[in-house]
Parts: C-alpha cells; structure tokens; sequence
C-alpha cells in the first residue's frame, strides 16, 4: 500500500514539474508578445473641417473619412514603442512622432489608423511606410513619403491633392474639382490616376526616362507630346484646374471612372 | 506663396504667407478679431510650411503652460511700472537739448559745379534707363516658366540682345548660378546627414541609400543630356527638380 502511494506521489510530482515547466514557457513569452506591439488609442472632439498634420517616421498610416465630428486615433507601436503625444490646438491635430521621439534611434514602426470627419482636411508625411487616405472631401489632402513607399487616395473630392514619393507607386481615385490643384510626383513607380470622366484639367505629365505617359480615354487634339515623348501637355475640358504630375523612372496612366 | 481657397460662402480668402506668420502669435494669444483668425485658419488647412511653423508656436505656448512658472511676479506690478515710468522721464529731462539743424538740405541752395550737376544728370539717365530695361524684360518674358530651367532657343529677342551686351544671364548661366546654390545647399545638408546616419536603423539607412542613389543616377543622366546638348530645356528642368528632390531627401532625414 505504502509503496502504491510512493508511486502515485512521485507521478503527481513530476506531472506538477512538467505543469510548472508549461508555466514558465508561457511567462516566458506572453510579456514579450505584450511588448512587441503597444496600442495608443484616443478620440478628440473636432469641428467638421478639422486639419490633421501627422509626421510619423516608419510604418503605414490609414487615414478614412467618417460622418462624425471627431478625430479617432489607433496606434498599433511596433517595439521598441516610440513616443506619441498627439496635440490639438485650435481645430488642427499634431501628431509628430520625429519630433516627439528625437534623438532616440530605436524605435519600432508606429502604424495609424485615423478617423476623421469627411470635411478634414489632411496633411500627412512618413519617412517610410505606406500612406493611405480614402473618403476624404475636405480642402486639402497631402501625403508625403521621404523615401520608400505607396500612397493611396480613394474616393477623394478634395480642392488641393499632393502625393509625392521617392520609390514606390502612387494610386489616387477621385474628383478633379474646378479651380483645384492636382500635383502627383514620384522617383520610380506608377502613378495611376483614376478620374471621371467629365473631368476638366490642365495637364502636365512628364515621364522623362520611361516616356510612358498613358493617357487612356483623356486623350484628345488639345494634348502635346513635346520633348520627343516625355512631356504630354493639354486640357480636358474648360482646364479650370491645374494637374501636374511627374514621375522621373516609372509610368503614368490615366484611367477613366 | 499665396493660397485662394474658397470660402464657405463662395468668396476667396487670400492670405499671404508672410502675413500669417507675423500674425500666428497673435493669433495664438487670442488678439486677433474673428475674421483674421479664419483667414489664419484657412490658410494654415492648405500651407504646409505655415502650418509647421504654428506647429512649433503652438507646442512652445503648451509646454509654457503646462510648466510652472518661473518668473518672479513683483508684489505690486503697478507701483513697479510706476517706478519704471518715472526713471524714463527723469532721464529724458536730463538729456542735452538737440541742437536744431542750421539749414535742411532743401533750404540750401543748389549750388552745384558743372561737373556735379553732369554726372547726376547722367545717374538719373542711367537709372531711368535700366528701370526701362528691366520693365520691358519682365513684360516679354514668357509667363509659367523658370528662368533657370529655359535654353538659347526659348529667349526672346530682347533677351538676347541684352545678355549678349552683359545685362542679363543667359539660360546656361542662370542654370549654372542655379545649381551652385543647390549644390552649397546638398553640401550642408549631407553633412548633417553623415552626423546622424550613425543612428538610424539598418532598415533607414538602406532607404535613404537607396533613394539617394536613384536621384544619383538621375542627376547623371541628366547632366550628360545636357552636356551633348545645353538647349535641352525639359532636362534642364528635370535637373533642377532632382536636385530640390535630393535636397528635400537630406534635410528630411536629417533631423532623424
């Protein structure tokens, strides 16, 4: 009898040993799993026409029109976590991660997701990283990427459009408004731009090394190609806007909606 | 830069840059009447570079206020402007009396020698002229264009004849004055980058790399075309554009 609990003591033991082990690899890891990714999330009251100026050094930025007066912010912070102290000072929102995080050289990537009202207007930048904005209709839309990196704007109606990229292509899907100033600029990659078709613009394209410059359905007797294909310049329409779009070492290509 | 952006009532709001500069602190401290505040508003949802700098102003303004404050408030602040006013005017009565000028420059007589009166005769004539020259200039110089980016072949004929006796800059020299300026600029700006790249990660080094050296191989290209043939404008124009682009690339990652 003793020695059936002498057994049996020994197998619960080393069941506990083993549980214990289990316990540990899973200690182990689960703060490290913690670590590795750390949520910011905050939601600011805003007019219907708030400015977003957001600088973020690596990561991707989604940035989406809602029909609410108020500015979402969800950051997802790759370790090591970097600092985000956004900041609102009369109806803009500044988020700076370079400026809030100068002088640290390790940080993770910071990838935003933004909600803003559909009238914002929205400025951002990134040294790295995808840009993306979609159902925006306020007076500006900017993105800028330093360096690598796409940039997606759909479903756009904005006055003022910027996307400008170093290596990395470039896709905008909106509204060409009157009197509105388009400019899409890129090292290397395509730029496609896809427009409706009744749309009214003066154009500018330069594709200096590729000369691919595909103007699809917007092709018309008003447009010139001059520098033995590298430039195509013209109108659609009465030309009360201004589109200039010039991309050094890739294609560009015009899509009808 | 000037922005028209429209307002919500269809008219246009025009404000310069300069002008919401100067006004950003007003602005800021609540000075301002509520028609210049939207012009500043409005200006800044479409000027990056304004926006930046109400960027900084406001941060400042916040980190005053969150801190406490530093400076000693006198007991009775309006005793001590008393005080104050009364040292300024008690220093003013002590000063010396400023002589009263003997005779103004219009009262003197024109007595002026022949040699004098000739060559302000001739300065004005010179003058006159030169406004001239740069009136017309402007007037014949085809308008949405860089004077830097253009060739011989887009010259007016006035400009030809004017940079040929020296008074004006051909293309090539506008464009060489030009790329000397962004040059000086690169210099700066790469050796701020070279102090900092020690501290980037492998992932930001090799982007900047990479891109620095696309624009590299641009800016070659381009400098060959323009080699074989100086009245390529469009290239011209590309050169410039690369070189702004790199500068752009070297001041952006210099402050990483």
């Amino acid at each position: 009898m003793a020695r059936i609990l002498k057994n049996r003591l020994l197998f619960l033991t080393g069941r506990t040993t083993i549980q214990l082990l289990l316990l540990s690899v899973v200690f182990l890891f689960a703060p490290a799993e913690g670590a590795a990714q750390r949520r910011f999330s905050k939601t600011y009251p805003a007019s219907p026409v708030v400015r977003l100026t957001l600088t973020n050094r690596s990561g991707t930025v989604t940035v989406e029109g809602w029909d609410r007066p108020e500015v979402q912010v969800q950051a997802y912070l790759e370790a090591p976590a970097a600092n985000v102290n956004p900041l609102m000072v009369d109806g803009i929102l500044f988020i700076n991660i370079v400026k809030d995080n100068y002088g640290r050289a390790d940080i993770g990537n910071v990838n935003f997701n933004i909600r803003v009202p559909a009238d914002a207007a929205v400025d951002i930048e990134t040294k790295i990283g995808n840009l993306n904005v979609s159902s925006v209709r306020g007076a500006l839309v900017r993105a800028k990427i330093s360096s690598d990196g796409d940039i997606t704007l759909t479903n756009i109606n904005a006055q003022r459009v910027m996307a400008e990229n170093g290596i990395g292509n470039i896709f905008f899907d909106g509204d060409i408004r009157a009197n509105g100033i388009y400019r899409f600029t890129s090292m290397r990659g395509d730029i496609n731009l896809r427009v409706p078709f009744n749309s009214s613009f003066k154009l500018i394209a330069t594709a200096p090394s590729t000369r691919s410059i595909n103007l699809g359905s917007f092709a018309n007797g008003n447009m010139r190609f001059v520098g033995d294909g590298r430039r195509v310049t013209g109108q659609v329409g009465d030309g009360s806007s201004t589109l200039t779009v010039t991309n050094q070492r890739g294609s560009i290509a015009f899509i009808r909606r | 830069m000037e922005h028209g952006t429209k307002n919500l009532d269809g008219s246009f709001l025009k404000m310069n840059c300069e002008d919401c500069q100067q006004n950003i602190s007003p602005h800021l401290d609540g000075e301002l009447d509520e028609v210049s505040s939207a012009s500043i508003r409005t200006h800044l949802s479409v000027c990056a570079p304004c926006a930046k700098l109400y960027e900084d102003f406001a941060v400042i303004l916040e980190s005053c206020r969150d801190g406490a404050p530093s400076e000693i408030i006198p007991p009775n602040s309006q005793a001590l402007w008393c005080r104050i006013n009364n040292l300024i005017e008690s220093e003013l009565s002590q000063e010396p009396p400023i002589e009263a000028p003997r005779k103004t420059w219009l009262s003197r007589g024109w007595n002026l020698t022949f040699s004098q009166a000739t060559a302000g005769v001739l300065a004005i004539a010179f003058i006159s002229s030169l406004l001239t020259v740069v009136g017309i200039r402007n007037y014949f110089e085809p308008s949405g264009e860089d004077f830097t980016s253009r060739s011989d072949t887009s010259q007016t004929t006035l400009e030809k004849i004017l940079s040929k006796v020296g008074l004006v800059e051909t293309p090539q020299q506008a464009r060489e004055r030009r790329m000397k300026e962004q040059q000086a600029a690169i210099d700066y700006w790469t050796k701020r980058v070279s102090e900092r790249r020690n501290q980037w990660d492998a992932k930001m080094r090799d982007a900047f790399d990479r891109n620095l050296n696309l624009i590299d191989e641009s800016v070659s290209e381009y400098t060959t075309i323009l080699q074989q043939n100086p009245d390529d404008d469009l290239t011209g124009e590309m050169l410039d554009t690369v070189l702004n682009d790199k500068m752009d690339l070297l001041r952006e990652f210099s402050d990483l």
